[in-house]
């Protein structure tokens, strides 16, 4: 049942104040780029028609959501862009880019090459190749970038080889999303050992699909939908059991807790919102009840966080870095704005220049930081700070599942 | 999520200063933040009093702000606070390396990016208009494509308001901006940052400045503090001055990332995107709010609580039904003359206040909501800035000055 308050009639709610204009990362970098109130809540208000209504900066929004946590209004401004890229490509599904395809379905690919007998080394071995020689750049891929590699195995798979304790009474329902599952699996691995330590046996359901960031923001809107409604309808089905869903991509925990509801406005969306958790707001609700498992770290190894935007715009402070510091770790966040990489965003070559632009303030105070390791939430985050520096990066579930084993 | 001393709800100029103030006092602060208050869209200067109730210009803020009515904010807060809130802030922004100049018995003089002249009361150093007094030539920056500065408008108005003796000159640098969209202030002072940027600038303007001469800009001169104005002041050996600016204003901007570096090294932890709901109250005293952006609410203990989320204008109080205004987080009382006939004054910008902007929430001089027989509602909840009743900001010119001090109190008390 779709819901009477509808993100996309926030527009009305903007005055036009510009705020979001002054700390878009994107316009910042990008002259291009007219700003974030002008391409989703000003043109929200017109309507395309044909090609020639098409706002040029539109595609370069990379829905990194800085407008709406800076907005005094609640206007839904990022949403706002994707809707309007979406009607633009509805129009225009010609004009998408194999990049766009690509970047936006690695799901399906991931699945496939899963079916094949060697299919995911044979893959990593190609994209080694296709670097090498320079052929991500002709496919429209930032031919600077290491592409992830796929893990020889899944998450899903080295979940079943997880022998978790027997007697676990509560159970947690883990949303691994696209990332954690087929490209960085100990990070599931990491949160299954934490959950076990806290009593909570961990759930997976063959059932979940890619959360559909990647899709909203590649323009395929309608393949996000259906996405969304089979998620929601698992999601409700926990639910009604009383099994929350949790996330360690911020990512798709945003998606599952607000974009769905933002971009279609669905009841069930809403009601499915509410049971959703990112990893740490659970834990530290848990250790609000006095109920997480006590540690104490007496390692000096520094660490420094990186808050990813879609954390950010999630409205509950840094409950990793909380959490973190609690326990004893030496954290602390580096407090330099969006990386610059937006999921699959800064994949596009044309996009590589702009990503990396943004990025340059927290590269820079990571590497004057003298940090061990990077810690953050955030897999493509990971990928860009990787990229942008020589630092090592880890999420926070492992930094808490090594300190469980000390 | 650990108990505070202070939750300070609002992330603007008065919540900023009251999380600075309480941590001071060596309080564990928490600030919760939703959107980036009023500072993209001021230009960063701390107004006291520039008119007084009968739109007389001020001359010396102090002796004004003394003689203001029994319903004013200033009263309430008196002038003692409002000293040593002057002084506080002085000292967080010189600490900064972003000093403010002026004092309460004076005003400065700020040039508009039209070209008029307004008071203020604290200034950063690169807006002292008063430096075109004594020069004999006024040399006029304009950029070739910034939006909404019109440099021979702003060279006709200066010279009524400053007097044809001197000699006005009209320069436009070129930023050789290759991009597809309108340039904003914020633009030029990102490329005025850059060393390029900076040296190109320097060249097109140095023939034209000089001694004797004072070089008036938008408010273009980076967005770091003061570094890029006081290498150009060297450089041109003559004075630069800013205007005010359009939004997004480049020194709002500045002033906010001044005080949340502040913020930061007092170790004030901020919650962005969480918008406050709901209090829990105990009998005469609230416990929590709960705040928060997606989904559902987190609950923040403290002992004591700011509400700086800025009145009619920013959402912290709202009037669904004529006659019934509320401040939506902990319902304090509301002081307000809801009679339709007199609500507004149809002629904005005639001598009189709006009746509107006086709305706001009844306290008393600890700065605490009280009920119409002037007793406290809530003992541990105090209120900041925008949010208080009993004056007209705009009408004034005293916004950021109500600010500053009735954090400065509130936060004190």
């Amino acid at each position: 049942m779709e819901l009477e308050e509808r993100a996309r009639d926030s527009a009305d709610n903007c005055i036009a104040c510009t705020s979001c204009v002054a700390v878009c990362p994107v316009t910042k970098a990008n002259p291009d780029y007219r700003g974030p109130k002008l391409v989703g809540p000003a043109h929200n208000r017109m309507h395309f028609s044909d090609e020639s209504d098409y706002e040029d900066s539109l595609k370069l929004c990379s829905n990194c959501k800085n407008c709406d946590i800076t907005c005094p209004n609640g206007v839904s401004v990022a949403t706002l862009n994707m809707l309007e890229r979406a009607k633009y490509y509805k129009a225009h599904p010609e004009k998408h880019t194999q990049a766009d395809q690509m970047l936006s379905h690695n799901f399906q690919m991931a699945d496939m090459l899963k079916s094949i007998p060697f299919g995911r080394s044979c893959a990593n071995l190609g994209m080694s190749i296709g670097e090498a020689m320079g052929m991500m750049g002709a496919m429209g891929i930032a031919p600077q970038r290491k592409s992830p590699r796929f893990a020889t195995k899944y998450f899903r798979e080295l979940y079943k080889e997880i022998k978790q304790p027997e007697g676990l009474t509560k159970e947690v329902l883990f949303f691994p999303g696209c990332f954690i599952d087929v490209n960085d699996p100990e990070v599931g691995v990491a949160f299954v050992k934490v959950m076990n330590a806290n009593g909570y046996k961990v759930l997976m359901d063959d059932r979940f699909k890619c959360c559909g960031s990647p899709l909203v923001v590649g323009g395929y809107l309608d393949e996000a939908r259906s996405h969304a409604d089979s998620n929601v309808a698992v999601i409700n089905e926990y639910a009604a059991k009383n099994i929350p869903v949790i996330a360690c991509c911020t990512s798709c925990s945003l998606m599952l807790k607000a974009e769905y509801t933002e971009l279609f406005a669905q009841e069930e969306m809403a009601q499915a919102a509410k049971n959703v958790y990112d990893a740490f707001e659970f834990l530290t609700i848990l250790a609000d009840q006095g109920e997480l498992k006590k540690v104490q770290v007496s390692s000096d190894k520094k660490f420094i966080y990186h808050a990813p935007c879609h954390l950010r715009a999630q409205g509950m402070g840094m409950p990793a870095v909380d959490l973190l510091k609690e326990i004893g770790v030496n954290i602390d966040s580096a407090d330099a704005g969006c990386c610059g990489m937006s999921g699959s965003y800064g994949f596009h070559k044309e996009n590589y220049e702009t990503s990396m632009k943004i990025g340059s303030e927290l590269f820079d105070k990571i590497n004057a930081s003298g940090a061990h390791k990077v810690v953050c939430d955030c897999g493509t985050c990971r990928e860009q700070i990787k990229h942008g520096t020589n630092a090592k990066t880890t999420h926070p579930i492992q930094v808490l599942a090594k300190a469980y084993e000390q | 999520m650990s108990k505070s001393d202070v939750v300070v709800i609002g992330n603007g100029f008065a919540g900023l200063m009251s999380a600075l103030v309480s941590a001071d006092q060596g309080k564990k602060v928490t600030l919760l933040s939703y959107g980036a208050g009023t500072f993209p869209l001021n230009s960063g200067v701390i107004d006291v009093l520039g008119y007084d109730d009968s739109g007389k210009a001020v001359a010396n803020p102090a002796q004004a702000v003394g003689a203001v009515a029994d319903e004013h904010p200033y009263k309430k807060i008196g002038t003692q606070a409002l000293e040593e809130s002057v002084k506080f802030f002085q000292d967080v922004v010189a600490a900064e390396g972003f000093p403010y100049v002026g004092s309460l018995n004076e005003q400065q003089w700020l040039i508009t990016g039209v070209g008029t002249l307004k008071p203020s009361c604290l200034i950063p150093e690169s807006m002292q208009g008063s430096k075109c007094f004594e020069a004999s030539e006024i040399v006029l920056v304009g950029v070739k494509g910034l939006k909404d500065y019109y440099v021979d408008m702003v060279a006709e108005n200066l010279a009524k308001e400053l007097g044809n003796d001197k000699k006005y000159t009209v320069v436009t640098v070129d930023p050789h901006y290759k991009g597809a969209r309108d340039l904003t202030t914020k633009d030029v002072a990102s490329w005025m940052d850059t060393d390029a940027g900076y040296s190109d600038f320097v060249s097109q303007v140095k023939e034209s400045a000089g001694a004797g001469k004072v070089i008036v800009v938008p408010q273009i001169l980076g967005l770091k503090g003061n570094v890029v104005w006081k290498k150009i002041v060297a450089e041109l050996g003559c004075p630069v001055v800013e205007t005010t600016a359009m939004p997004p204003s480049v020194n709002g901007l500045r002033l906010r990332d001044v005080l949340l570096s502040a913020l930061k090294k007092k170790g004030i932890t901020v919650i962005e995107n969480s918008k406050a709901e709901e209090a829990v109250i105990e009998g005469s005293k609230a416990v929590a709010v709960k705040a928060g952006g997606e989904v559902r609410l987190q609950t923040y203990n403290a002992d004591k609580f700011i509400v700086a989320t800025g009145g009619f204008y920013s959402g912290g109080i709202t009037m669904r039904d004529f006659g019934e205004a509320k401040e939506v987080i902990f319902g304090l009382p509301i002081e307000c003359d809801c009679v339709e006939e007199r609500w507004v004054n149809k002629q904005l910008f005639s001598d009189k206040k709006q009746t509107f902007a006086k709305t706001g929430v009844r306290v008393d001089a600890t700065l605490r909501g009280v009920n119409e027989s002037g007793n406290v509602v809530l003992q541990n909840v105090y209120v900041a800035g925008r949010n208080l009743s009993g004056y007209d900001f705009c009408f004034e010119h005293s916004g950021n000055g109500v600010a500053l001090a009735s954090a400065y109190k509130a936060a004190k008390a």
